[in-house]
């Protein structure tokens, strides 16, 4: 039954491409097999996010970024609690939960967001995170097709890794991969103009995208741009006059 | 059941029980040399594997006469471990007394170590042969069928623990990799923040300034850009051409 479900699904991710393994086709796999408007597989070490792998345009993608900006939601809660995570009713959830994500989410139209554990061994490597723009669970059988693909991306990437250069990042890693390199430009920017510590810059640009409700990569894009910078008491003030176009840059 | 099978049962759960928390390979393969004696009545028991370049180690013994033993049947590079390794097949009971042709070294070598009779299992799972089980007799009474398929089952669990574990491992070394990428990744994004802010150069600027500088002193990319985001270092922005004019 489970092997038949691999089966299943391993056909699928090959589909018609051949048999190019790639991780950032599980993406829409899952968003198909899950019945879902959104799908991502989200890096975690240390106790954060480190980005995404891949992400479906769209509702996948929006969310990856509101838990990047905001350091929590479904994904990070299956990576931390290491199980399966689902709010299916994210507008009226039974219980209150993610203070921050469950607005911003919301507003991007999400209803419903689940987050499964990509574990190898004991060690949790990040989340494959689903959404619907409709509240609702996943069926049984939807739920169990997320648990293997969420197995599958394991492989797959410890499969990839091995093939990568040392202290590199596999190359088919990377292609789809999203690790907001500018967010880490900004701290290291900020962090000079603060006289802090780069994670405690990161820190003060995070605060910031809470408090202005602006994506934290927009804030950084802006620092980048040198648009917007820091004083060494923390304030953010525009620097110079002209005017940051957040939405459509991307990351180098 | 007889104390013997008890005694088989009772082996097999503690080698599963060494699968377990905390798994040791050498910890697992000792309890599996003195449960051999205990168990199948042999007068001792050792176990070989195999390292990464094919070459077998001594890991385990029943007795420090054992071990010598075997370290002498690896020296000579001749004997009953080291065939059945090889051939990935048991050496059935050999009479050392009989086997002066077969092995003229380690024959009279174990004879003078005080055994009669030698028995080797290969640790093998299917095509994959990882080492191999000695069991030593000062006897020639042998061993009997039930204790022989006991044998194989001990050195079955083994080699299937040994195997897991070598996965196991395999995969956290590929998951150590692979943060250790992305961080890498991290600092030297962090880095390029640092160098532009405080050399008024853009991120490409900031970049070269950090490769030129792990160029000249012979450093990693991602020790230099560590340095950089922990103060320690400040790396000169040699072209003057990849300077950002100040405003």
């Amino acid at each position: 039954m489970s092997a038949e479900r691999r089966r299943r699904l391993l056909g699928r991710l090959l589909g018609a491409d051949g048999p190019l393994l790639g991780i950032e086709r599980l993406c829409h796999v899952c968003v198909d097999t899950t019945g879902s408007d959104g799908a991502s597989i989200m890096l975690f070490h240390d106790g954060a996010s480190r980005g995404s792998l891949c992400a479906t345009d769209g509702l996948g993608a929006l969310l990856e970024e509101v838990q990047f900006t905001l350091g929590e939601g479904p994904g990070i809660d299956a990576c931390r609690d290491d199980r399966p995570v689902a709010e299916p009713d994210l507008a009226a959830p039974a219980a209150p939960r993610w203070i921050a994500f469950t607005p911003s989410a919301v507003a991007a139209g999400a209803r419903a967001v689940f987050g499964f554990p990509i574990r190898v061994g004991g060690v949790v490597l990040g989340a494959l995170q689903v959404s619907r723009d409709r509240r609702g669970p996943l069926t049984d059988d939807q739920h169990a097709d997320a648990l293997v693909l969420a197995d599958m991306a394991a492989e797959i990437m410890l499969l990839l890794q091995a093939g990568a250069s040392p202290g590199e990042l596999a190359v088919e890693l990377e292609q789809g991969a999203n690790l907001h390199a500018v967010v880490h430009q900004a701290s290291g920017m900020a962090s000079v103009q603060m006289g802090v510590s780069v994670d405690h810059a990161l820190v003060r640009l995070r605060a910031h995208a809470f408090r202005t409700s602006i994506p934290l990569v927009d804030i950084a894009r802006r620092v980048v741009e040198r648009t917007l910078r820091f004083s060494p008491d923390g304030e953010a003030a525009p620097d110079g006059e002209a005017a940051p176009d957040g939405g459509n840059g991307a990351d180098p | 059941m007889t104390s013997q099978q008890t005694l088989i049962a009772e082996t097999m759960v503690t080698l599963a029980d060494n699968l377990v928390a905390d798994f040791d390979v050498i910890d697992l393969l000792t309890v599996l040399a003195d449960r051999c004696v205990s168990v199948l009545g042999v007068s001792a028991a050792g176990l070989m594997l195999a390292g990464p370049d094919g070459t077998l180690r001594v890991i385990a013994s029943s007795s420090e006469r054992m071990r010598l033993l075997e370290l002498f049947e690896l020296q000579a590079e001749e004997g009953p471990c080291l065939e059945s390794y090889l051939s990935g097949d048991a050496v059935a009971q050999v009479d050392l007394e009989s086997a002066m042709d077969r092995w003229p070294r380690f024959a009279p070598e174990a004879i003078a170590s005080g055994f009669r009779a030698v028995h080797a299992i290969p640790l093998r799972l299917r095509g994959e042969v990882i080492g191999a089980l000695n069991l030593f007799q000062d006897d020639t009474r042998g061993i009997d069928d039930e204790g022989l398929r006991a044998a194989r089952a001990f050195a079955d669990v083994a080699t299937i623990a040994i195997l897991q574990y070598r996965a196991i491992s395999r995969s956290h070394e590929l998951v150590d990799q692979l943060n250790t990428a992305l961080n890498r990744r991290i600092v030297i994004e962090q880095a390029k923040g640092v160098v532009a802010e405080r050399e008024h150069v853009d991120m490409e600027g900031a970049f070269e300034a950090l490769r030129q500088h792990a160029r000249d002193h012979n450093l990693r990319l991602s020790d230099v850009a560590a340095a950089v985001v922990a103060g320690s270092l400040r790396p000169t922005v040699a072209s003057p051409r990849l300077r950002r004019p100040t405003s």
